[in-house]
């Protein structure tokens, strides 16, 4: 309702003021533990040149995969057009470095949203978890208030937007609107924001939410390359920031504890050709405490039990003993009813019976077989004589 | 236009009695005006429809009646009515009459570790033995007091086994607390020879102590009874919530054959394990709607690493080992197909090794072999290792076998599973008992009553929180959004969700737990409905400026021009007016 805007400014105030008030306390409760990772893995660009872009999304996916996260905790976003391209020369096969090496499309890729349905509409679902009903739950982030999320985007981007499939734009201020809600409602416990676009530091410079860590792969006015190009794909194959983050975890297995803080620092930025930038204002922990695979990989916490319950077994049988002496009786008197209701439905079927009778009757006596033309004739003689005594009593 | 028929009308009037060009004989017509003024007059009256019939459809939130019980519920965190009594079957003489405060001081010393859902308790002592009966404390209220006449107990406890004695304390508990039963927490302290204290299954314990005059130590005994077991369950660590946030929960059971080269197991837990967890479900229902799947998978590798060792000639999987345990590359276990989008899956998993790592241990942090063979993973589920049977002297020569895994293990199997469920709601899947005269009876319900109103209080005043701060959330999302539309349904959801935590928060000071339980699933559940929303996404919304871009291009310049137009003409038609009245005037004075 378009009430009053003095009434409504003072009401969001005194909301924002109450649930500040309310947020801060409750803030303070016991931190709840990390207990799951997971990835979401977004390509936001499609067609054939931007094949690189592509295989830097699946290359990621490799290595944390590798690392331990499982396919269920993981969402790809792809537009999925490079492996079974008419310009792809080797057909069914994304490579990411032209030694040809390894096949980042070979066995268990498993997209979750392929093609058209990368848009900023779905990516946003996606973070903030409002989805329709008829989603199946692997295209749901299903992640709780233990979890550690990494979000990799990779594309054509610019200052303060990204752009999604040729068509459409994510803008900073829609993802940190979407990571505010996401921290509203304890979507994760900490976020790891890690984009190779050009001009990628501008996208998280709208973020305010606390346990987020971020890094770009080049700040404003700087493009981010691609690394090497393949003459025999024809097109660029990875681009600069993923071949140097990909380097990196070549060397570690999911035991391994390397830090955050040594990923970031081992960026050159000749060799990059731009500057990546890392964002950790909003993040407390100090980054050479976290080791890497706090996001790219996943590590279970794991209690062994130390007892069964006992007795539950005897408690059951003793329990299990007494009900069955009772079920004997129960199923008499089961029985009885099941007669009883077998009587009510003979009286019910009387009463149809009889209604059926009469309509013979009357076909009988009318010489008509069809019941509907009955029915029709029944209805053509109401309204007769309706008309008939309104005239009469007019 | 009008100019020239002013200027015609002149020039008529001038063959009439003045030659004046600002008089008319005739009076000025009135059909323009009325055309003009009409539509402006039109356009004005339909404004106030248009701007109703492009309005955005806002649902309206109770916002002030979601904060109010918001800051109810944090200044006064819901506390539950617990009322322990202490009932003393033999002859007790107290040194002094402090006992019932030595209880209370004990029981309120437990009271600060625990968040959410702690105990408004009361505690009373009553002596009943033979002739005497004398009640000491605050009672809840006079209809929860202990009816003495309960001297012949004594006599009838000697000679029963622990579960005797429970079931008729439990009668004798419906008998003489007239109707409280269900809410009062009772201890019965005799004297005798071995002392020994055991907690029952339903809502009592007993104890047999050697020397009943030592006023301080027995209140002490007795409030550890209440208030280390009966108010916090035995537990320190913080609790965990494993329910999803639509109040289900699928306990999904699969059966892993790591080689089926080596050895294929089957399962029959649709029989066994149906029938010994139907109660359990039971007994949660008031926490979550649990629902039960299973499966049997085949090549299903574990990722970590197991060593031999000489000793216990097997195979061992280290605790440091145990995180990578689960393979989720091969372990295809979120398959399930009942479960819907916010339901929560538990993952029970029983683990039948290969030939090549058979058979397979888990050695505890301590050094120790685990007697379960079995870990969980906090929110996550567990899981147990069966090693088939003669194993290490199959290794050579190994023809297929297919077998079923036997009844007997199965149900071995599901009470370990019993004691996970446990650890993952929160509790311990055993007691640790503090002395060796301490002893926990078991139920088959996998959770003794008490420790089930334990879980009842601690999941209905999580929900509670959890759903106020839901609609806490999605109202200021709603007002920092003026124009976004807010379905008819989120309201509808948010006044249901608001009248089932206020439904939850009466009956928790009424003292009914299940009730309040599942009313605070339904609050919680009907909370994040509303806020997870499809409809509520922020780049959806029409701003302001999307409005005017829509509407401006036609009504800005008609209005002006019909706003003009009439202005115009009005001017004109006064002007016309007057000098129509002057020469009136002027043929008044000639005549």
């Amino acid at each position: 309702m378009a009430s009053d805007p003095m009434g409504s400014q003072l009401r969001r105030i005194l909301s924002i003021f109450f649930s500040l008030s309310i947020i801060l306390p409750l803030s303070s409760p016991s931190p709840t533990m990390h207990n799951n990772n997971w990835a979401v893995l977004v390509c936001t660009s499609r067609f054939w040149f931007n094949y690189r872009h592509m295989a830097n999304t699946l290359s990621l996916y490799r290595t944390v995969k590798r690392l331990g996260i499982p396919d269920e905790r993981i969402i790809l976003m792809l537009a999925d057009d490079m492996a079974c391209n008419a310009r792809n020369n080797y057909p069914a096969q994304v490579f990411n470095n032209e030694n040809h090496q390894l096949n980042l499309y070979g066995d268990n890729v498993e997209v979750d949203y392929r093609g058209y349905e990368v848009t900023v509409e779905n990516f946003l679902r996606v973070l903030t978890g409002r989805h329709e009903a008829s989603v199946p739950r692997s295209k749901h982030l299903l992640s709780d208030e233990g979890s550690h999320i990494l979000l990799y985007m990779t594309g054509h981007g610019g200052n303060e937007f990204l752009k999604f499939q040729d068509t459409e734009e994510l803008q900073s201020h829609d993802l940190a609107d979407a990571v505010k809600q996401m921290k509203e409602k304890n979507r994760f416990k900490e976020l790891l924001i890690m984009v190779d676009t050009c001009q990628a530091a501008t996208l998280f410079s709208q973020l305010q939410s606390p346990g987020v860590v971020t890094i770009g792969s080049s700040m404003k006015g700087e493009n981010s390359y691609s690394h090497h190009l393949d003459p025999d794909v024809g097109v660029s194959v990875v681009d600069r920031f993923t071949f140097y983050t990909l380097a990196f975890f070549e060397r570690l297995d999911m035991y391994s504890n390397a830090s955050l803080n040594s990923l970031f620092t081992s960026y050159d930025p000749t060799l990059l050709m731009s500057t990546a930038y890392y964002r950790t204002d909003l993040y407390e922990r100090p980054l050479n405490m976290v080791p890497v695979t706090n996001f790219f990989g996943s590590v279970m916490k794991t209690i062994p039990t130390d007892s069964a319950y006992p007795g539950f077994l005897v408690a059951h049988a003793s329990e299990y003993a007494a009900i069955s002496a009772e079920t004997e009786t129960a199923r008499v008197v089961l029985e009885d009813e099941a007669d009883h209701s077998k009587t009510y439905d003979q009286s019910e079927k009387g009463l149809q019976h009889t209604l059926d009778e009469w309509l013979k009757l009357l076909e009988g006596k009318l010489g008509v077989k069809d019941p509907e033309v009955l029915v029709a004739y029944g209805l053509g003689s109401m309204v007769l004589l309706l008309t008939i005594s309104t005239w009469l009593s007019s | 236009m009008a100019d020239e028929t002013s200027a015609a009308a002149g020039t008529s009037t001038e063959t009439g009695a003045g030659t004046e060009s600002n008089l008319r004989t005739t009076k000025p017509g009135t059909k323009r005006l009325f055309l003009t003024v009409s539509v402006l007059i039109s356009f004005l009256v339909g404004a106030p429809f248009l701007l109703k019939s492009t309005e955005i459809h806002r649902s309206p939130l109770p916002s002030a009646a979601i904060s109010s019980l918001s800051d109810h519920l944090h200044s006064n965190p819901p506390s539950f009515p617990c009322h322990f009594q202490a009932i003393f079957l033999s002859p007790f003489k107290p040194s002094d009459s402090s006992l019932s405060l030595s209880v209370a001081e004990r029981i309120r010393a437990q009271l600060s570790a625990q968040s959410c859902g702690n105990c408004n308790f009361t505690v009373s002592v009553t002596v009943d033995s033979g002739s005497s009966c004398r009640h000491e404390g605050d009672a809840a209220s006079a209809a929860c007091l202990w009816e003495c006449g309960g001297g012949g107990l004594v006599d009838a406890i000697e000679g029963r086994d622990d579960q005797g004695i429970d079931e008729l304390l439990l009668s004798a508990v419906n008998e003489r607390t007239g109707g409280c039963a269900g809410r009062v927490y009772s201890v019965f302290v005799m004297e005798g020879r071995d002392e020994r204290v055991v907690i029952g299954k339903h809502r009592h314990a007993w104890m047999v102590l050697k020397d009943l005059d030592d006023s301080t130590s027995v209140g002490s005994m007795i409030g550890t009874v209440f208030g280390d077991y009966f108010m916090r369950g035995g537990v320190e660590k913080g609790e965990y919530i494993p329910v999803g946030s639509d109040g289900n929960v699928v306990l999904s059971f699969s059966l892993l054959n790591s080689n089926p080269s080596d050895w294929i197991y089957d399962w029959d837990f649709q029989r066994t394990g149906e029938v010994l967890l139907a109660p359990v479900l039971e007994a949660l229902a008031p926490v979550a709607n649990i629902t039960m799947e299973s499966q049997v998978l085949y090549h299903a590798p574990k990722s970590s690493i197991s060593y031999w060792d000489e000793k216990l000639e097997a195979y061992v999987v280290n605790t440091r080992d145990l995180p990578f345990f689960v393979n989720s590359n091969e372990w295809h276990l979120d398959t399930s197909l009942s479960a819907s989008g916010r339901s929560k899956v538990l993952q029970f998993v029983v683990y039948v090794p290969s030939a090549s790592e058979c058979p397979l241990y888990i050695r505890t942090p301590e050094g120790e072999i685990s007697k379960t063979n079995a870990f969980i993973s906090p929110m996550w589920g567990g899981v147990a290792i069966w090693n088939p049977h003669g194993c290490s002297m199959q290794s050579q020569g190994i023809h297929l076998v297919r077998d079923v895994l036997p009844p007997q293990e199965l149900e071995k199997i599901i009470e370990i599973f019993i004691g996970q469920l446990r650890i993952l709601f929160g509790l311990n899947s055993n007691y640790v008992e503090p002395s060796p005269t301490f002893k926990f009876l078991a139920s088959e319900k996998g959770f003794t009553n008490w420790e089930l109103d334990l879980l009842y209080r601690q999941h209905t005043c999580f929900n509670l929180l959890s759903s106020l701060s839901t609609l806490q959330s999605l109202s200021t999302l709603v007002e920092s959004l003026p124009r976004m539309i807010v379905m008819d349904e989120i309201g509808k959801q948010v006044e249901l969700s608001l009248e089932a935590a206020n439904l939850a928060e009466r009956n928790i000071s009424l003292g009914i737990n299940n009730a309040s339980a599942l009313s605070s699933i339904r609050a919680r559940a009907l909370a994040e409905d509303a806020f997870f929303h499809p409809s509520i996404m922020s780049i959806s919304y029409s701003s302001m400026e999307h409005y005017f871009a829509i509407y401006m291009p036609f009504f800005a310049p008609v209005s002006l021009h019909v706003l003009l137009a009439a202005v115009k003409e009005v001017k004109r038609y006064f002007a016309e007016r007057s000098k129509y009245l002057a020469f009136r005037a002027s043929k008044l004075k000639s005549s």
